[in-house]
């Protein structure tokens, strides 16, 4: 129902009855219509896209309750920059990067053995991607549940005589927990993304290097790994600004940033400055440091990039 | 392409290799066996033998999760959000993406350029605005602001990817539909839809499991307990009953069983959707 009302004031428009002459009148037609189709969407994506993150500009620079707002200029930002609790956090952030290297040493290893195309390839495609589809509250439940007082991994380590870990409890423990996590969820999606660079490698050259007697470790070596260079470098700063924008999810399921702060990232102390806090001017103005700071890793992604397109 | 084009080649090691790709499909199926067999056994009972096969069988956790927990409403609340949600997404990124593939947009250089670059403002920067102007319009504890926020959200990619798929429609088959006398809409239903069916599915499929996931919005946007939609309220499953694991593997069964549903039926279509997430 609201799908035809929604269509209705893109269609309306063609002007009904005068056929207008071929040539530029069409033209200039197709252009109103063209028009017309792509401003509900544009609209949308200004009004609750584009604009929101203008206002948060704005919000950073206020003390405000949501209400009421007040001009403060930059104070917000100096208070974050000043406080230590940011800087704890900012380095939970560089600690969960342990998991990138980690995510992509076994996806390169699983896309590896992909490419080698065994019988079934196919099907364990489908099942390395299956993580992909679960959402971040099951995955993240998953692992809290496993790890817990009375999970599996506990369960397992009393049948070997071993006294339960308590894994939430230590900062460190917990962030190892949610990197396995990370691991464990992102591996096969990247995996297929590396296979894809994998196949556009010429088949000759296996051959040609195979004739001449190179080992498998050789032609990974010298061969594949080159090859992938540019996929990645690609899948390493995915893996850089999911770390630093995108773990809320586990964090919020897992250990709600706790102990104290040992597992908060900068995505969930936004969260928590603005929902636990008299002023939202704050999580604004830590939200748009983020901002400023993936902007700038993705800038130098593209110019690494072109670099390596150059070469 | 042939088997002799792998690097290995030789029989020997593809049989290592595939016990190897086992081992590593077990590590992703094996968690999801246990949450599954727990949550059909009673707590004693998996106190008693975790890993082995529950001594009696039982559904009686998810009736709790029903009955006292609202996961059925839940499940209701997310199943209508996504489906609203997808056709909307799938409706105005069809509109715009055949316009920006087709038409001559006044400003279309500028519409992309726009789409692109939202593409890549992380979530939580949107967390705090998006909540104030929401409460602003009174739409939080709505479903609309909710699902005008996943519209909003995945409208970028949707018309990013149905322009790709829709610029490889030849132009002839369009002309001859204006010819026949086909406007705006006719040649939009009849033709680029039909076109595009493929382009279309893969899209429905990535946004649907997009919004059934979402968690953060979800949470922020609906306060009232009794409206929640399935991830909250899992999440705060999870977080009351860390001595029930039963009980909460329940609840992430009953989470993944329609994306797991998902990807068993429509693989075909989230494979194709994954080429273009590469050349993004």
């Amino acid at each position: 129902m609201t799908s035809v009302a929604r269509a209705v004031p893109a269609g309306g428009q063609p002007p009904a009855g005068t056929r207008p002459a071929p040539g530029r009148s069409i033209r200039d037609r197709n252009r109103v219509v063209g028009l017309l189709a792509v401003l509900p969407a544009f609209l949308v994506v200004v009004g609750f896209m584009a604009f929101p993150v203008l206002f948060a500009l704005y919000i950073s620079f206020t003390r405000t309750n949501g209400l009421t707002y007040r001009w403060v200029g930059l104070s917000n930002y100096v208070a974050l920059l000043r406080d230590p609790i940011v800087h704890e956090v900012f380095l939970n952030n560089v600690t969960f990067l342990v998991s990138v290297p980690l995510v992509i040493f076994v996806a390169l290893v699983v896309s590896v053995l992909l490419f080698d195309r065994v019988r079934g390839w196919r099907a364990f495609r489908v099942i390395f991607f299956l993580p992909n589809v679960l959402s971040v509250a099951v995955i993240g439940i998953m692992f809290r549940n496993a790890f817990g007082y009375y999970g599996a991994v506990n369960q397992a380590l009393g049948l070997l005589g071993v006294e339960p870990v308590q894994f939430f409890t230590d900062g460190r423990l917990a962030i190892a927990v949610i990197v396995l996590a990370l691991v464990w969820s992102g591996f096969g999606y990247q995996s297929l993304l590396l296979l894809a660079g994998l196949t556009s490698i010429d088949p000759a050259v296996f051959e040609a290097a195979a004739l001449d007697g190179a080992g498998w470790w050789k032609r990974l070596w010298f061969i594949t790994l080159p090859n992938v260079r540019r996929v990645l470098g690609f899948v390493f700063i995915i893996n850089v600004l999911y770390t630093f924008s995108s773990l809320f999810g586990f964090v919020f399921v897992m250990t709600a940033g706790g102990p104290g702060f040992e597992t908060t990232t900068i995505d969930y102390l936004v969260y928590l400055k603005a929902f636990s806090s008299t002023n939202l001017g704050a999580g604004a103005a830590l939200a748009v440091l983020l901002f400023l700071f993936i902007g700038v890793l993705t800038l130098i992604q593209n110019r690494v990039f072109r670099l390596q397109e150059e070469d | 392409m042939s088997r002799s084009v792998a690097p290995t080649g030789r029989r020997r090691s593809q049989w290592v290799v595939f016990a190897m790709l086992c081992g590593v499909a077990a590590s992703i199926i094996y968690p999801l066996y246990f949450v599954l067999v727990t949550s059909l056994r009673s707590n004693e009972d998996y106190l008693q033998d975790p890993f082995g096969l529950p001594g009696q069988w039982s559904l009686a956790n998810y009736v709790t999760l029903a009955d006292a927990y609202g996961a059925g409403r839940a499940f209701l609340n997310s199943l209508i959000v996504s489906v609203v949600s997808v056709s909307l997404v799938l409706l105005l990124a069809a509109l715009a993406a055949y316009a920006l593939a087709k038409l001559p947009v006044p400003g279309a250089r500028a519409v992309t350029a726009t789409f692109v670059s939202v593409m890549l403002i992380p979530g939580p920067v949107l967390i705090i605005p998006i909540y104030l102007m929401l409460s602003r319009l009174e739409l939080v504890g709505s479903y609309w602001g909710l699902v005008l926020v996943y519209l909003a959200t995945g409208l970028p990619f949707a018309t990013f990817f149905l322009t790709i798929s829709f610029r490889g429609i030849p132009n002839e088959v369009i002309e001859a539909a204006r010819i026949d006398g086909a406007g705006f809409y006719r040649t939009l239903w009849s033709v680029i839809l039909p076109m595009g069916v493929a382009g279309l599915a893969t899209l429905a499929v990535l946004q649907f499991l997009g919004v059934w996931n979402e968690l953060i919005f979800a949470f922020i946007l609906i306060p009232d307990q009794a409206n929640r939609l399935l991830t909250p309220t899992l999440a705060s499953i999870g977080e009351r009953f860390v001595t029930d694991q039963p009980l909460v593997s329940a609840g992430l069964f009953i989470t993944a069983v329609v994306p797991l549903l998902l990807l068993s039926v429509a693989s075909k279509y989230i494979m194709q959707g994954l080429q273009v997430g590469v050349s993004r």
